[in-house]
């Protein structure tokens, strides 16, 4: 008997707390520029750091937000393989306010 | 009259003579890791006062309810699902409102899950048989007084920085010796309460 009640008890609270988690989730959502996640998909991925930041994402933040304009920065990056399937993309999804990425080699 | 003072009493002892990090030495990892900067420790102190008391608050009751169905051995593990429920929650309204603060605080704010100092208060208080309101006297008491003690701590180390201490003992070895001797300057607290009888 005793276990049933502690099972049915976590359980309970399991699913109270969860449900209070998912709602919180929706309501302090962080929205984020998709562009980020798709210049970061482009990038080599290989997170080393040699172009001065934390690694491709926070790279990728940078050049979004108009911090980096330099591609070459990034060093295992091949100019066919990563940046201009990147200017590419840029040059399709302008900033909300309609002005470019600006990004060179 | 009475539940006021016992009320305030039990924030103060377990503020200043019961220090959870410096006399029973719990939440030791968040208080050497974090405390490097003044701005991250502060950030984690005010993380933690809001899972203890929040996680205080809930368990209370919740350890009623588990007496009420006769399986209070349960209570460890129902109060660590409150408190990582707890802070998930935390993760989420610092992710969104201070990015920065995230980033700075990194593994540390999921490790409050593992916090002995928040499952410590949660657990010693139902341990007691203590009321509501002592017991969330003591948390408000037990997590202000980690925030006071982390924060004072990293202003300590921020100028232990720049000191001129021995090489050998740069970094951790005088940030432990400073707890050390900040543990013996409590514990000189220990007498406050014996004039009002408490």
């Amino acid at each position: 008997m005793e276990i049933l009640w502690a099972i049915l008890v976590l359980l309970g609270l399991g699913l109270l707390l969860g449900l209070g988690l998912a709602i919180a989730t929706k309501f302090f959502y962080v929205k984020e520029d998709e562009r980020i996640e798709e210049v970061a998909k482009r990038l080599p991925n290989y997170n080393c750091g040699s172009c001065g930041y934390a690694g491709c994402k926070a790279m990728a933040e940078a050049i979004i937000s108009g911090k980096e304009e330099n591609l070459k920065k990034c060093k295992p990056g091949k100019e066919e393989a990563n940046f201009k399937p990147i200017m590419e993309y840029l040059e399709e999804h302008p900033n909300a306010d309609g002005s470019k990425v600006k990004v060179h080699l | 009259m009475n539940w006021l003072l016992s009320f305030v009493l039990a924030i103060i002892s377990s503020m200043l003579v019961d220090n959870v990090v410096l006399s029973r030495f719990y939440g030791i990892c968040p208080f050497l890791g974090v405390s490097r900067k003044v701005n991250s420790s502060l950030g984690m102190g005010l993380a933690v006062v809001f899972v203890i008391i929040f996680s205080s608050i809930i368990c209370w009751p919740l350890y009623q309810l588990l007496d009420l169905a006769g399986i209070k051995f349960m209570d460890t593990v129902a109060y660590i699902l409150v408190i990582a429920s707890l802070v998930q929650l935390v993760g989420l309204i610092i992710k969104k409102y201070s990015p920065s603060l995230y980033k700075s605080l990194g593994i540390y704010l999921p490790l409050i899950t593992t916090n002995c100092a928040v499952l410590g208060v949660a657990q010693s208080n139902t341990d007691q048989g203590l009321s509501f309101l002592d017991s969330l006297g003591n948390a408000i008491g037990t997590s202000v007084g980690f925030l006071a003690v982390i924060v004072i701590f990293s202003c300590i180390r921020v100028r232990l920085e720049s000191a001129n201490t021995p090489k050998a003992f740069k970094g951790l070895p005088i940030a432990l010796i400073t707890a050390a001797i900040m543990a013996m300057a409590f514990m000189g607290l220990q007498g406050l309460f014996s004039g009002i009888g408490a």
